[in-house]
């Protein structure tokens, strides 16, 4: 009776040796993502205009941002004022843009971004309170002077995206 | 519940053009060299429409401030991953703010909007 008791407890000493926890480790950053999810087109209704407008062949820019800490980031979204590239133009172009809260991944949380967002010129500032993701999108017109028409060639204009750190 | 399932499969049909730089928070410490101070940051470039990011240093007006990288320009190939080191003069440190890394792109040859990301860490 001693002797299988005895190695009964014998049998267990080694596993207790080996029953140590083997810890996992790492390490999650908070960071804010830009995603362009589709780049904007310009479509041509008349002669003097381009715009992203679906009505007319654009389409509109959309860019998503996924922030994985609250109260860590603003975002600063700026529609175009000027050409990138382009032709030689024979007139001044007169420009309108807005960006807009598309998508939200948190309607509780994130309701308040578009009546929230501050105005300045192109540009349109909106402060992200809570994590998730949210989509914007960006509508941009460019009109030729005189209602002249925009010569042939190709056509970029940029769409300023930035996330800072607060 | 079926938000989640569709949120899930339009980010997973959609194709990604991602731009990241980490930390948000970066810490400025003492370098190998005296009076000059570096902090290391991390980015991952998933927008495969860029591939060249340029590196930057502001103070808390956007006034550009002297620093110094292997490249102020990098070049970060698609789904690629670079740690870089980013080095300021110890005068500058207290006026150190932001140091943001902002997509180059090219030129194209059709009608449409670019898109130009820019990611700003702000160093506490």
């Amino acid at each position: 009776m001693f002797k299988k008791l005895l190695i009964s407890i014998l049998f267990m000493v080694p596993f207790s040796v080996y029953s140590a926890d083997v810890p996992i480790t790492g390490n999650v950053q908070s960071r804010c993502v830009i995603t362009t999810d589709t780049p904007g087109v310009y479509g041509n209704p008349n002669a003097y205009t381009l715009t992203t407008a679906s009505t007319d062949g654009g389409v509109q820019p959309i860019v998503r941002y996924d922030v994985t800490l609250a109260n860590a980031y603003y975002v600063e979204i700026t529609a175009p004022s000027s050409f990138s590239s382009s032709p030689s133009l024979p007139d001044t172009v007169t420009w309108t843009g807005n960006t807009e809260v598309k998508t939200v991944s948190d309607a509780t949380n994130m309701g308040s971004y578009e009546t929230s967002k501050v105005e300045y010129g192109y540009t349109d500032k909106y402060d992200l309170t809570a994590t998730g993701s949210v989509w914007f999108k960006t509508s941009s017109t460019a009109s030729l002077g005189g209602n002249k028409a925009f010569p042939g060639g190709n056509y970029t204009a940029l769409v300023n995206v930035e996330c800072i750190a607060k | 519940m079926k938000k989640l399932i569709v949120m899930l499969v339009l980010l997973m049909s959609s194709p990604l053009y991602a731009h990241e730089m980490t930390p948000t928070y970066p810490k400025l410490s003492p370098s190998h060299l005296d009076n000059v101070y570096k902090t290391t940051m991390e980015m991952f470039n998933k927008r495969s429409d860029v591939e060249y990011y340029e590196i930057g240093v502001f103070d808390a007006d956007w006034n550009p401030i002297p620093f110094v990288t292997s490249y102020q320009v990098i070049r970060i190939r698609y789904l690629g991953h670079v740690t870089f080191d980013v080095y300021i003069r110890k005068s500058d440190v207290s006026r150190a703010t932001y140091i943001c890394s902002i997509s180059k792109l090219r030129k194209d040859s059709s009608t449409k909007t670019q898109i130009a990301s820019r990611i700003c860490s702000k160093f506490k």
